[in-house]
């Protein structure tokens, strides 16, 4: 099992690499397999231990205090510690860091204190269940902090200077091309779930950023590479047909891929408007042709794979373009202009939904609004979609001037519905609730639900605020992502962990 | 001749100035706040967070200080570090600038070396000049981005001649820069083609086939220099285009280079890094238009300067 190399095409290459700084999946992906975090999560939600043997949670979750293993090194030498613990969360925490993620998985961080060599506690200022969650990602992963003094200001450029305790070490990086990793030979500490204790089995990982995906289906179906990153609906079938290839599949956590509809603001002040335009869409057709039937749609603001999910919301809501229409001429909408739109008062039904620029629109999300703005139409909306630059698409949709926004937000914890949804988080604020709604249960369901760590309670509590979000019409969920990944057969081992990243630590090659 | 270089200096100097303060006023009238569009949409930064890269990047100042400040930055040759990728711009161009010139340079070579084959074997010879004209003409309607596709298929995926993966130095180079070269050849054959067929109408050349020259030694000795000043001020033109870089062939090959910099400093709204791809490019056009005056003097001796 020991020995041989694999090279892996991803589809982005990283702008920024330093976990703390950088909000991309793609730094996190490449990353966790350099860096290691205190516990890990597994994918039914459950924690184990990892670089902290075992931890405490003060009955306030305002402190938690974990004791650490004793025999983790940094690839540099440095001795992995509580001051090392320190250290990077209190960079994480600095705004001089400029932390577009980890700082606010921190959430309200107010100190750590070290209480032993190898035992600290961390504080908050309010209590904060998500901190386990946040804990196991690897944003929350660990630099030397003899690194850190001596490169910290330029960790983002990527290449050796990053030093970690994780299984592999970064040998190089060549901007535009590759990013090489070696095996950690030293490394003994994985999470306890790991299938190998030891050592990673690979000599050597080349991660080759490809960003055109037939191109990487292309290099894949070739045997050029190894590994696939993000196969797209359309190569699916042909991966699957290559009988020396293989397909793993795995569904993206945290928000769904939703319409936020912003209630602040006529028409969407009206529920009924927006449940028209809940019941106007045919989601269900949209994304089976367009994605050719690979991405679930989607019945819950939350992910099925995510802890708490609401399955009972399936098949909750119909398409029924009658109903729809019915609801507007009860809101009020029951004029008709020249060109079939809706008016009141001698006003069109028109809202506004701002289209992304090019370059950060994925998934053919244009072309699937294309189809709901023609749905739209039919039961006389008006549904503009502005594509500018990214400043003004920040200043409309974040500045709540748009009346629907539309995005995922990737995460393996239900806490992403007060990300999404509680008043606290208006995107005015820097937040990420587009739909501006003011909702007191949603905010205390929310609030609570970061307050305790009994899984049933947050379960209900969760459950709850999904329903609500549907009742109210405040988002319209529309798919599930899938991060589908081609790889031969000769690739064994390979495993996806709860944000669907491969890793590689347990990674084989049968080919020599 | 130093009152020459002199004014070469001079308007060199000029053109550099004028791209700095374009750039620098470009990026400004982009509309939009720039701690925003630096931090891209799918943000959790804090509002402290944004207040601290506003004034590390002196974003709160007068604009007029902001100018002057980045001019007087330029003119101690600092270009400043990237905002986005926390290294100096001038590394970072240095190292993307290698890949990109190797790119270009075999790219313009080859179209040179078609197009000229293309056009003295056919220019005036009906037939040649047909089938010459047809894929001249196919080749630079392609768009590179199939093209490049196609060959990928072809030539990697299907023959593995060219590996798409591993292979650096001339392998890598080939299949990109044909992408590159197909349609520049088409482009530069129609023009040569034109100024020879009308060189070779001129008395002078059937004062040459009279004194017994071969067809083909009238071509390459005679016509062949009088067609080449249009050629040399296009090839100019399109080499100093393309080391600004190849956005698209860089893509499909996941090649380094100016152009991928380029595009993501440009959706980033990462200052530094747009105002030295310009100043960059500027140079690159003043340095290239002199090769292409002094090429003239040697192709043309009457273009010689007195």
């Amino acid at each position: 099992m020991k020995g041989g190399s694999l090279t892996y095409a991803a589809d982005t290459e990283p702008v920024s690499f330093d976990i703390h700084v950088s909000p991309q999946d793609i730094t996190g992906a490449i990353q966790r397999n350099v860096f290691d975090s205190l516990i890990s999560q597994d994918t039914a939600g459950e924690f184990h231990p990892w670089l902290a043997s075992s931890w405490e949670i003060a009955k306030d979750l305002k402190s938690y205090t974990f004791t650490l293993r004793e025999d983790v090194k940094f690839t540099d030498g440095t001795a992995f510690d509580a001051e090392a613990v320190k250290v990077n969360f209190d960079r994480i925490a600095d705004p001089k860091t400029k932390s577009q993620l980890a700082a606010s998985l921190l959430g309200p961080y107010a100190g750590s204190d070290v209480l032993g060599t190898h035992k600290i506690k961390v504080r908050f200022k309010e209590p904060f269940a998500p901190f386990l969650q946040a804990a196991s990602t690897a944003y929350l992963g660990f630099y030397s902090p003899k690194a850190i003094k001596a490169s910290g200001a330029v960790f983002g450029a990527g290449g050796p200077a990053q030093v970690g305790t994780g299984p592999f070490v970064v040998e190089s990086y060549s901007k535009g091309q590759s990013l090489v990793l070696k095996r950690n030979p030293a490394y003994v500490w994985p999470p306890k779930t790991s299938a190998n204790a030891g050592p990673a089995h690979l000599d050597k990982l080349t991660i080759r950023f490809l960003p055109e995906a037939s191109v990487r289906v292309g290099a894949l179906n070739s045997g050029q590479i190894d590994l696939a990153a993000a196969v797209q609906p359309t190569d699916i079938k042909a991966v699957e047909a290559n009988p020396a290839l293989k397909l793993l599949r795995s569904d993206h956590p945290g928000g769904n891929y939703s319409l936020y509809l912003n209630v602040s603001k006529a028409p969407f002040s009206d529920e009924k408007v927006r449940k028209a335009v809940q019941h106007a869409l045919n989601v269900d057709l949209n994304v089976k042709s367009l994605y050719f039937g690979q991405y679930k749609r989607a019945w819950s603001p939350l992910s099925p794979s995510t802890p708490g999910y609401d399955a009972s919301l399936e098949n909750s809501v119909p398409h029924d373009p009658v109903k729809a229409g019915k609801l507007l001429d009860e809101a009020g909408w029951t004029a008709r202009d020249s060109e079939g739109y809706r008016t009141k008062d001698g006003k069109r039904l028109v809202v506004e939904w701002p289209l992304l620029p090019a370059q950060y629109v994925r998934d053919q999300r244009n072309i699937l609004g294309q189809a709901f703005q023609a749905e739209l139409k039919k039961v006389g909306i008006q549904a503009n979609r502005p594509q500018n630059d990214i400043g003004t698409y920040t200043a409309q949709v974040y500045g709540g001037k748009a009346d629907i926004a539309d995005y995922s937000w990737g995460r393996f914890e239900p806490d992403v519905l007060w990300l999404l949804f509680n008043s606290a988080n208006h995107a005015t604020k820097g937040g990420q609730n587009a739909t501006f709604a003011k909702d007191a249960d949603i905010d205390s369901w929310t609030n609570a639900g970061r307050k305790t760590l009994d899984r049933e309670v947050r379960a209900e509590l969760y459950g709850k605020v999904q329903k609500r979000v549907i009742d109210l019409a405040l988002a319209i969920p529309i798919y599930t992502g899938t991060n589908a990944l081609g790889y031969g057969k000769h690739v064994e081992g390979l495993v996806t962990d709860a944000n669907t990243w491969p890793s590689f630590h347990n990674v084989w090659t049968t080919k020599r | 001749m130093i009152a020459v270089l002199i004014r070469r200096a001079a308007s060199a100097l000029a053109v550099l100035l004028g791209a700095a303060t374009l750039a620098f006023a470009a990026l400004e009238l982009i509309p939009g706040d720039k701690v925003a569009a630096l931090l891209g949409p799918a943000t959790s930064a804090s509002e402290q967070v944004k207040a601290q890269i506003r004034a590390e990047y002196g974003f709160d100042r007068p604009i007029v200080v902001q100018y002057l400040h980045y001019l007087g930055r330029l003119v101690r040759g600092d270009l400043g570090d990237s905002y986005q990728l926390s290294r100096p711009v001038a590394g970072l161009l240095a190292e993307q600038l290698w890949p990109t010139a190797q790119l270009a340079l075999a790219a313009i070579a080859l179209a040179v070396a078609l197009a000229v084959l293309s056009a003295v074997v056919t220019a005036g010879r009906r037939a040649g000049r047909a089938v010459a004209t047809a894929w001249e003409l196919a080749a630079v309607s392609l768009p590179s981005f199939w093209l490049g596709i196609l060959l990928l298929t072809v030539f990697s995926f299907q023959l593995g001649m060219f590996p798409v993966v591993g292979g650096e130095g001339i392998s890598a180079l080939v299949l990109p820069a044909v992408t590159l070269a197909l349609p520049i050849a088409g482009m530069l054959a129609q023009v040569l083609r034109e100024g020879l067929e009308a060189a070779l109408a001129q008395p002078f050349a059937v004062t040459a086939r009279a004194r017994g020259l071969s067809h083909t030694a009238v071509r390459v000795r005679h016509t062949l220099r009088h067609a080449t000043v249009p050629l040399a001020t296009l090839t100019g033109w399109l080499t100093g285009s393309l080391l600004g870089g190849a956005v698209l062939v860089e893509t499909v090959f996941g090649r380094p280079g100016v152009g991928a910099l380029t595009l993501q400093a440009v959706s980033n709204k990462d200052m530094p890094v747009v105002i030295g791809v310009v100043l960059l490019s500027a140079v690159v056009f003043v340095v290239i238009s002199a090769v292409v005056d002094a090429l003239y003097a040697v192709v043309d001796p009457r273009l010689k300067a007195g």
